[in-house]
């Protein structure tokens, strides 16, 4: 049976509008770049500010803007407006963990995603009660 | 008729029921696959719940005008449609919240999470984590953990029928497909990671109160960003005491990357959002800015620019000024 597209109370109408929405641009190759403008005076000022920024020495490929203020946020995290961008590749890093392997042994250890961590020990970044695709394994998800 | 929005913390039945409709619409099939919405890796259904998910990463990715940069502005965020664009996707999640529940009186309840960020008597502190919404029975959100194992979005490997998180957001905030997990929460972290605390009643007065603001009687102010003055850029927390987004910030976890909609508790505060915006409304009118006169640069922002939203019929577009007023929809049993 056809899923009805036409109901705008089926499930359908709304995966075909969204399906239908123009796919956002993601990886930008090269160093980072912000543009700041403003005017003063009826002078314009540009500001494009270009950075490289790596974590464990690999690119960090991520969108950075900087506001006028100075302060840093990125499309990763909408509810972040931090006035240091090095705190922001902190909590990129910290909220990402799968993104970042480990340094060290390259490999994570078998734990799965019960592997609870009630002490916030956020100084002491502990990778494995994080990660949460260390065992990505390729089944169907489970939740038919 | 108007159906009426109550209080989580007060309203066992409308949690009950949030609950149990969100657990439906988890599983319910879209008709959909990920490879529909470009979402990289093996083909899987996507279900209605992560339909909202997806929702809000695409408009969050959406530069609105145009070319223009999604970190400046963006068609859900950061500028004037914050408010009336999430009031539509709460209109969408409600309605089809009734459908799954056969329930046309359903409304989404709300949660007011400065009564749980505020201290209980003078000179108390506050105990946020202790709400009963986070109670870890069958009808609470559970608390947190990595993954949450208790309440109704418990994680358990073996079944199927608990909660998961399929769809999520990466680091540049773009789709991927997530496999095998449960909700993370991590309540309360400190800065840069989190936010301590919740906002106090006493922080969402200050929208209300001109003595403390006085931009707080416009709606948005030039240049509409997060630089802005106004009631708009104060309750979504980019100036003044952080209001929405220290929200985000204080649950942590799924509620910080632009897939935010994974945790259920994503639609019950921003129905507190939207309460917060009707209570201002009702002391200021239903005023909104910029106007049509506003330039080309703030297109998608504009009072009778068309939101991202699908829309029947499609020359009808929902906008900011068509979801002012939306009293014939719903209501809040409470304005602040
Ligand atoms: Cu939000």
């Amino acid at each position: 049976m056809a899923p009805d597209t036409s109901d705008a109370a089926q499930p359908a109408f709304l995966a075909t509008y969204l399906a239908g929405l123009p796919r956002p641009e993601h990886g930008h190759p090269g160093p980072a770049r912000s543009v700041r403008e403003a005017d003063v005076d009826g002078h314009r000022i540009v500001i494009a500010t270009s950075y490289e920024i790596t974590v464990d020495g690999r690119p960090l490929d991520v969108h950075i803007g900087l506001s006028n203020d100075g302060s840093a946020h990125c499309h990763g995290l909408p509810a972040y407006q931090l006035p240091s961008l090095v705190d922001l590749v902190r909590v990129l890093v910290h909220t990402f963990p799968d993104e970042f392997p480990p340094p060290t042994t390259g490999h994570d250890d078998e734990a799965g995603p019960d592997t609870d961590h009630d002490t916030h020990d956020h100084a002491h970044h502990d990778h494995t009660a994080h990660d949460h695709t260390a065992h990505d394994h390729s089944e169907p998800d489970g939740g038919r | 008729m108007a159906v009426v929005r109550r209080d989580i913390l007060r309203d066992d039945a409308a949690r009950a029921a949030y609950i149990h409709g969100v657990r439906l619409l988890k599983h319910e099939p879209s008709s959909l696959t990920t490879g529909s919405f470009g979402i990289p890796g093996p083909s899987r259904p996507v279900y209605t719940y992560d339909l909202f998910v997806i929702w809000h990463v695409l408009a969050m990715n959406t530069a609105v005008p145009p070319g223009g940069d999604a970190g400046v502005r963006n068609a859900a965020h950061r500028g004037p449609v914050f408010l009336p664009w999430h009031r539509v996707l709460l209109r969408w999640l409600e309605a089809h919240l009734q459908r799954v529940l056969d329930d046309p009186a359903f409304g989404l309840p709300y949660w007011n999470w400065a009564a749980d960020g505020s201290p209980a008597g003078p000179g108390g502190v506050a105990n946020p984590a202790a709400s009963p919404l986070w109670r870890n029975t069958p009808d609470g959100f559970g608390g947190q953990g990595a993954p949450v194992r208790g309440g109704a979005f418990a994680f358990r490997a073996a079944d199927p029928t608990s909660f998961r998180v399929r769809i999520a957001a990466n680091s540049s905030g773009a789709l991927r497909q997530v496999t095998e997990r449960g909700l993370v929460r991590r309540f309360g972290q400190s800065a840069p990671f989190g936010s301590p605390r919740l906002p106090r009643t006493a922080d969402v007065a200050s929208c209300f109160d001109p003595k403390a603001d006085p931009s707080v009687t416009d709606y948005d102010r030039d240049p509409f960003d997060v630089s802005s003055h106004g009631l708009r850029n104060r309750l979504e927390g980019f100036v003044g005491p952080g209001l929405h987004n220290q929200v985000h910030l204080w649950v942590g976890g799924d509620m910080a990357p632009a897939s935010s909609p994974n945790d259920p508790v994503f639609f019950v505060h921003h129905c507190n959002v939207d309460r917060i915006w009707e209570g201002w409304m009702r002391r200021n009118g239903r005023r909104y800015a910029p106007d049509m006169t506003a330039p080309d640069s703030l297109l998608g922002h504009r009072i009778d620019d068309p939101l991202v939203s699908p829309f029947a019929p499609a020359d009808k577009p929902d906008t900011p000024r068509g979801v002012l007023d939306s009293t014939a929809v719903n209501s809040y049993d409470v304005l602040p």
